[in-house]
């Protein structure tokens, strides 16, 4: 065989989205042994689906970010995931303060542990529950929700606006033409955006006479002249960001910790007699199902060739993190959980200018609702009654959890 | 040129030019760690000893202050000689007992219960321990060493009291404690070790305690007992000690006059093997179950063998106590 000769990948023509959401795996299995950089038509888009590949674009200076189509519609313009220059550059300004290790480090503890502590409470008499409802998404949204200043918000409906963003920023799948092919899977991201707005509108009007010390207070406000605040509509996208992604993440991350422990019964026993062993715990978990599958693109600013495949500029490749983390050129058996794997570095939180703001807080907020929940339920084993099925291609995780333990 | 990075008691070698957490995750030694590129603030850690080149650490990561007080980014830092980290989060070790070796005089020797010793050794200078620490005895001639934990409380420290169980065939028990040990006998001692102790007085809020003492597993739970009731009077405590016979039951009546002094205080003594009218029967970690609905927090004391202290964690996780505070001794019979 010659460099020049491709593989035939016609069979991509037939991957549809609801296989790559129900399972991307298979799929992108292949594609990292035929073509790690592959155009895939359902997407109308390239796909880097390796670790090395993922890790060259990501970190390239020949690459900057882009927002997939899908997410553009869900989210507008400009969204910190997918501006560059200097208005990535402000926008990064205006949500990492809040986001610093040594800020976060002052809060964390006393922000996440009552609300973990408050949701237990409800349920932990009850000898079983669902988690993912009842425990990992709603101390997710209320750690953020809270630290964003919507405490007026029910977690419920910070759940629902999180799950309407989502299936609307992965409606990824595009006609022949470059048009998207279920428009009407827009329908209910707008439906939320319309809520949020009217929800949110009111507390920016405050936040800009009153400043508190709420995140979106603060984005309003730092760094602007005297009597001036970022406009609402600049910093509405990057609401969604949040509205979205940091609000479902550490939900997923940590249902997807817990499954992959109650695959290994035996680390499992180890985490909850060892609670140091949680954040190790979560960087596997995050590891196996990662919860930012394929969400996030780069788009060449030059012509360049990449992993022999030549891409005129302004070609976008969307990267899939999820792939990247079972790339068996670099992890032995990648589908199985385990705890004590060689613990090398993942690519679950993204790399380059563009990885996670949000990483350091997103780790603490899963590590102490972790510790909490095994701290009162030391006893905990999924109820194997019920089966758990794992859904999505841009963002991953258990869709339930049954548990059951003695009381 | 390669230095030791040391770690948790763990030591790898990384070249002058890697990052301390390359080096640390190739070798297996896993660290808290998420961007590899300065940024996220994940793998900081305290350099304890030792010089690092911080390399491209953003100062928006890692402050000027961070740097002076002693903090790197493991992804980051390269060593400059060899150096000493400390994972953040985790404590400077407490100040411990200072270890000593000592010579020991025999006060006394009798024999308790069925294959059972105490032994009282006499020191010269009172030692620094906490009760449920052990000690170390050399055995003359051999120059084996073999752990006992002390039955006192703190200030009984000039007499260390230890409860041996013989193992047929054994250098320390058979040849040595059960045959031919006696009074005025010198013993090369050192101690004290372990971290098998109650909190320090001003962190011991009183909450109630199960222990769980197997066979002479049950030397250390003597003081530990005792140190918790005259601290807290009032505080719920319940003693099992569990042995296969009656004839292996020892100080009944020392911790039966213990539960006539503080009210709160139960001693349960069970038999796994040989039944006796007006005893409990089975094992004390079922025992345990069968008698506490909850044990939400609670403290837990398991001391024996590997198998009682594996049976008692799983009793206390059951009944739903934190595994944080979840305490245990295992004795590996080394002798036989």
């Amino acid at each position: 065989m010659t460099t020049t000769e491709r593989p035939d990948l016609s069979w991509l023509d037939e991957v549809t989205m609801a296989d790559l959401e129900r399972n991307p795996y298979a799929t992108y299995e292949r594609l990292r042994a035929e073509a790690p950089l592959a155009y895939v038509p359902v997407l109308g888009s390239y796909v880097a689906s390796t670790e090395e590949v993922c890790r060259e674009i990501a970190t390239s200076p020949d690459f900057e970010a882009v927002i997939t189509p899908a997410g553009g519609r869900t989210f507008g313009h400009p969204a910190v995931i997918g501006v560059n220059g200097d208005v990535h550059a402000d926008l990064r300004t205006m949500i990492e303060p809040a986001l610093q290790p040594a800020e976060v480090d002052r809060w964390i503890e006393d922000l996440v542990r009552p609300i973990a502590r408050r949701y237990l409470e409800q349920f932990e008499a009850d000898g079983q529950a669902e988690l993912v409802a009842q425990f990992c998404e709603p101390v997710s949204v209320r750690s953020l929700g809270d630290l964003l200043g919507l405490q007026d918000v029910e977690s419920d409906k910070l759940r629902e606006w999180f799950a309407k963003l989502s299936r609307s920023f992965t409606n990824a799948a595009m006609t022949e033409d470059g048009e998207f092919a279920n428009p009407e899977g827009f329908v209910e991201g707008d439906e939320a955006k319309a809520e949020i707005r009217s929800i949110v509108d009111p507390l920016i009007d405050k936040w800009i006479a009153r400043p508190d010390d709420s995140a979106i207070s603060h984005w309003l406000h730092d760094g602007m002249p005297p009597g001036q605040t970022r406009d609402r509509e600049y910093i509405y996208p990057t609401i969604y960001v949040y509205l979205l992604g940091a609000m479902q993440e550490p939900g997923h991350g940590m249902a997807s910790t817990l499954v992959g422990l109650f695959s290994r019964p035996e680390q499992l026993e180890e985490v909850v007699d060892d609670p140091t062993l949680v954040p190790r715990a979560i960087a596997e978990g995050v590891r196996w199902t990662s919860p930012i599958w394929s969400a996030t693109a780069r788009i060449s600013t030059k012509p360049v060739t990449v992993a022999g495949v030549d891409l005129p500029e302004g070609t976008a490749v969307m990267m899939s993190y999820g792939s990247a983390n079972h790339d068996t050129g670099r992890y032995e058996a990648p589908t199985t959980y385990d705890l004590h794997r060689p613990p090398l570095p993942h690519l679950a939180f993204g790399a380059g200018n563009h990885a996670c703001a949000g990483i350091y807080f997103a780790n603490h907020t899963m590590r102490i609702a972790l510790e909490e929940l095994f701290e009162a339920i030391p006893n905990l084993e999924r109820d194997t009654r019920e089966g758990v099925e794992f859904w999505g291609w841009g963002f991953r995780g258990p869709t339930s959890l049954h548990v059951t333990w003695e009381v | 040129m390669t230095f030791a990075v040391t770690v948790g008691g763990r030591s790898v070698e990384c070249d002058e030019d890697q990052a301390l957490l390359d080096a640390c995750l190739r070798a297996g030694v896993w660290m808290p760690n998420s961007c590899n590129q300065g940024t996220c603030g994940t793998c900081k850690l305290h350099v304890v000893a030792g010089e690092v080149d911080h390399g491209s650490s953003p100062v928006e990561t890692l402050s000027d202050e961070e740097r002076c007080a002693g903090m790197a980014l493991a992804c980051q830092a390269r060593p400059r000689g060899d150096v000493e980290l400390r994972p953040q989060g985790t404590s400077a070790a407490r100040t411990a007992n200072p270890l000593r070796d000592m010579v020991a005089t025999v006060r006394e020797v009798s024999d308790i219960a069925r294959d059972t010793r105490r032994i009282l050794l006499g020191l010269n200078e009172p030692l620094t321990f906490d009760a449920g620490q052990y000690v170390e005895l050399v055995v003359p001639g051999s120059g084996e060493r073999r752990q006992y934990s002390l039955a006192n409380t703190a200030d009984e420290d000039k007499v260390l009291e230890l409860h041996v169980k013989l193992v047929p065939g054994g250098v320390a028990t058979h040849g040595w404690l059960f045959d031919g040990l006696a009074e005025g006998d010198e013993v090369d001692i050192s101690g004290p070790l372990g971290d098998f102790h109650l909190p320090p007085e001003s962190e011991d809020d009183g909450g109630p305690m199960v222990l769980i003492g197997g066979g002479t597993g049950l030397a250390p739970l003597v003081g530990i007992v005792r140190t918790a009731l005259r601290r807290h009077p009032e505080r719920e405590v319940v003693l099992y000690h569990g042995v296969r016979g009656e004839e292996e039951l020892y100080d009944g009546e020392r911790l039966t006059e213990l539960a006539g002094q503080y009210p709160n205080f139960r001693f349960v003594p069970v038999l796994s093997h040989e039944p006796v009218d007006g005893y409990r029967e089975g094992f004390p970690t079922d025992a345990f179950v069968e008698d506490v609905s909850t044990a939400r927090g609670w403290t837990g004391w398991l001391c024996g063998p590997p198998a009682m202290v594996e049976a008692g964690v799983k009793s206390f996780k059951r009944r739903r106590m934190a595994p944080r505070n979840i305490h245990r001794e295992k004795f590996t019979p080394a002798d036989g």
